[in-house]
């Protein structure tokens, strides 16, 4: 019992640091930054309202950068998932040279700096771009724009995402015993069958992992979509360090911050109960 | 009150920094570097300095320099609110000489931040004229060591025969869809060019290009921003404003529009550089596009006030001016009559008048409602 307490208060010690960092550096301004945002000065009296929420909204811009925020953010994240979970799926069960070749590849986009990468794929994708010069020269013509709209964010998005997603998913399925899946072949189950009833259920918790990380790192990118995105609708990163440091209205950067960190902390709940779930099980 | 607040909260920022920088380990204070010069601008700017100006004159005086560069402006206010921050804490600020907006100068000035500049301190302000709007604007401790202008950039090979007024500019983009884009105006003066002078269409550009501040006077900006708004389907790629003057200059490098506003020292100097092609000629139309003269100040309470004097002293004469001139093919901050003759002769053509811009406030406003009523609306 004794040592059990020293322990703990070792413990506790260890983390504490840490703790009051994240208290002060952290927590502690973004919730002062929050309540800034619910005060509002009426007749003299200081009230807290939702006024500039409400203000905020009817901004038709803002709005629409709120809406498109989300849509560039669920279609990436699910494109990249979509890519991902194949790629993860052969790597771990084809051996081969193939396959070999492919584990170094995929993780290339990794170790390209975002910057760079978002300047590659402006050069690559625009009007009179690369791949409008090699469409021309096949006999194409006439492509919507590729860049500098929410296709070029998704693409430079999906591409830089891939590396990540599949390495989580390739963890969760290397977890996988061999065992399982040669028993459910052994009562006769195709490989669709044993995809949907023994691999996704058991692969759940790196599934619920990867989608929520892959949300909230779109959803917070900035490098991306100041780069390769249009001048409007703008995502909520982009239009808040627009409205800090040009227009000079630092208080409508903090709103729609709460904003997306509400939508974050939707994203960051899934994660807990997913990783809470792997604890438990 | 929300003032109060905000210099409130830039000062707590401002202190985090400071705290975090010193832990960081700067170099102690006796090895400071000779002379630190903030200076903002474009990317053409920052080469000035780096490449010719700084060297030159560490060449001339044995003083080392340091630059901090802040592109296109960014953090401008920010750099003016630490100044604030050391004159009212009593202790000196490491920026000993300030290149920014004249507007920001003067906001600066109601703080009593900056050194008084005279003839007794600054012996080359003779040859500056001091009625020149930035002096002017500036309250008197902003000193021009450059000046530009935006002008109109054309691509003889289609296009005959260039728009001479403002009107007839909106005209041929009207005729001509898709061949004409200006850049974001938060991203670039040559695309803010085109926003203010559309506003000086309908107002008069004195009531917004000095001090005073008044958010109630915007509204006589809406035809403007409806005028702008209707010329989105004619706009290059359905509407598309690039980020940065530099993107501008590329879409008409590779002829993919064949109109545009740029800055003129930009664009000469990309010609010359052959990275947009020969044809591209530059005018000026009536009313003028909005240009300026950058302005440098002195900290009252710079760690370096002497050296910082000593710069700009040495800025203002003949032959770092014409370095300026040659490279920004701009105007000098001297007067003309103080430039060596082949100089004077070279650049005779371009000396004309330029609008003045909004105060640094309008500014901000006239870029966010352009943002909101031009770009971010709903068609």
């Amino acid at each position: 019992m004794k040592s059990f307490g020293r322990e703990g208060a070792a413990g506790i010690l260890l983390v504490l640091p840490p703790l009051l960092l994240l208290a002060l550096l952290i927590l502690y301004p973004a919730a002062e930054a929050v309540l800034g945002t619910l005060r509002v000065e009426r007749a003299g009296h200081v009230i807290y309202s939702l006024d500039r929420y409400r203000d905020m909204l009817q901004t038709v811009s803002l709005r629409r950068s709120v809406g498109f925020t989300l849509m560039v953010t669920v279609i990436s994240a699910g494109a990249t998932f979509l890519l991902a979970y194949p790629l993860a799926l052969y790597l771990r069960f084809t051996r081969g040279w193939v396959s070999s070749a492919l584990m170094a590849l995929f993780i290339v986009p990794l170790f390209i700096p975002v910057v760079i990468a978002s300047f590659a794929m402006v050069t690559f994708l625009e009007n009179h771009g690369y791949v409008e010069t090699l469409l021309h020269y096949v006999g194409i013509e006439g492509l919507p724009p590729l860049m500098f709209n929410a296709v070029g964010i998704v693409l430079t998005e999906v591409w830089a995402s891939i590396p990540f997603a599949t390495l989580v998913l390739l963890a969760g399925l290397q977890a996988i015993d061999d065992s399982l899946i040669d028993s459910a072949r052994d009562v006769g189950a195709g490989p669709l069958r044993t995809f949907v009833s023994v691999i996704l259920p058991l692969n759940t918790v790196a599934t619920i992992i990867s989608l929520s990380f892959l949300f909230i790192g779109i959803l917070g990118s900035f490098t991306i979509p100041y780069l390769v995105g249009g001048n409007a609708p703008q995502m909520m990163s982009v239009v808040m360090t627009n409205y800090f440091t040009n227009y000079l209205r630092p208080e409508i950067s903090v709103a729609l911050a709460a904003i997306s960190f509400v939508i974050a902390a939707l994203a960051g709940a899934a994660y807990v109960m997913g990783v809470a779930r792997r604890e438990t099980a | 009150m929300t003032r109060f607040r905000m210099t409130v909260g830039w000062t707590t920022l401002l202190a985090v920094v400071a705290l975090v920088v010193s832990l960081t380990g700067q170099p102690a204070r006796g090895q400071a570097p000779g002379v630190v010069l903030y200076i903002s601008g474009d990317t053409n700017i920052q080469e000035m300095f780096e490449k010719q100006l700084l060297p030159m004159y560490e060449k001339d005086t044995g003083m080392k320099t340091k630059m901090v560069f802040l592109e296109h402006g960014q953090g401008a206010a920010g750099i003016l609110a630490k100044i604030i921050a050391a004159k009212r804490a009593n202790t000196t600020t490491d920026v000993d000489l300030y290149e920014t907006q004249p507007t920001f100068i003067a906001q600066g000035a109601q703080d009593s931040i900056w050194t008084k500049l005279t003839k007794d301190n600054l012996t080359n302000i003779a040859k500056v004229d001091l009625q020149r709007p930035e002096v002017l604007v500036s309250a008197g401790f902003g000193i021009p060591y450059r000046g530009s202008s935006v002008v109109l950039a054309y691509n003889t090979k289609f296009v005959k025969e260039p728009p001479k007024t403002y009107d007839q500019l909106l005209e041929w983009i009207k005729k001509n869809p898709g061949k004409f884009t200006y850049c974001d105006p938060q991203t670039c003066g040559s695309g803010a060019a085109m926003l203010y002078t559309a506003i000086y269409k309908f107002v008069k550009a004195e009531d917004y290009s000095q001090l005073a501040f008044d958010a109630s006077k915007e509204t006589a900006w809406e035809p403007a921003l409806q005028l702008l708004r209707s010329l989105k389907p004619a706009i290059y790629n359905n509407g598309f404003y690039p980020n940065g003057n530099v993107a501008v200059l590329q879409l008409l490098g590779r002829e993919n529009i064949w109109m545009a506003p740029v800055w003129s020292d930009q664009g000469v100097s990309q010609r010359d550089q052959g990275l947009i092609p020969k044809t591209i000629q530059f005018t000026q139309i009536t009313p003028a596009f909005t240009g300026g003269d950058s302005a440098m100040a002195i900290p009252a309470h710079a760690e370096h006030q002497a050296a910082g004097l000593q710069f700009l002293n040495w800025l203002l004469t003949t032959k770092p001016q014409t370095v300026v001139v040659n490279t920004l093919a701009g105007y000098p901050g001297i007067q003309w009559k103080f430039m060596p003759k082949d100089v004077r002769d070279k650049f005779a053509g371009i000396a004309g008048n330029f609008s003045p811009l909004p105060n640094a406030r309008y500014q901000a406003d006239a870029k966010r409602l352009w943002q909101e009523k031009v770009a971010g609306s709903a068609q």
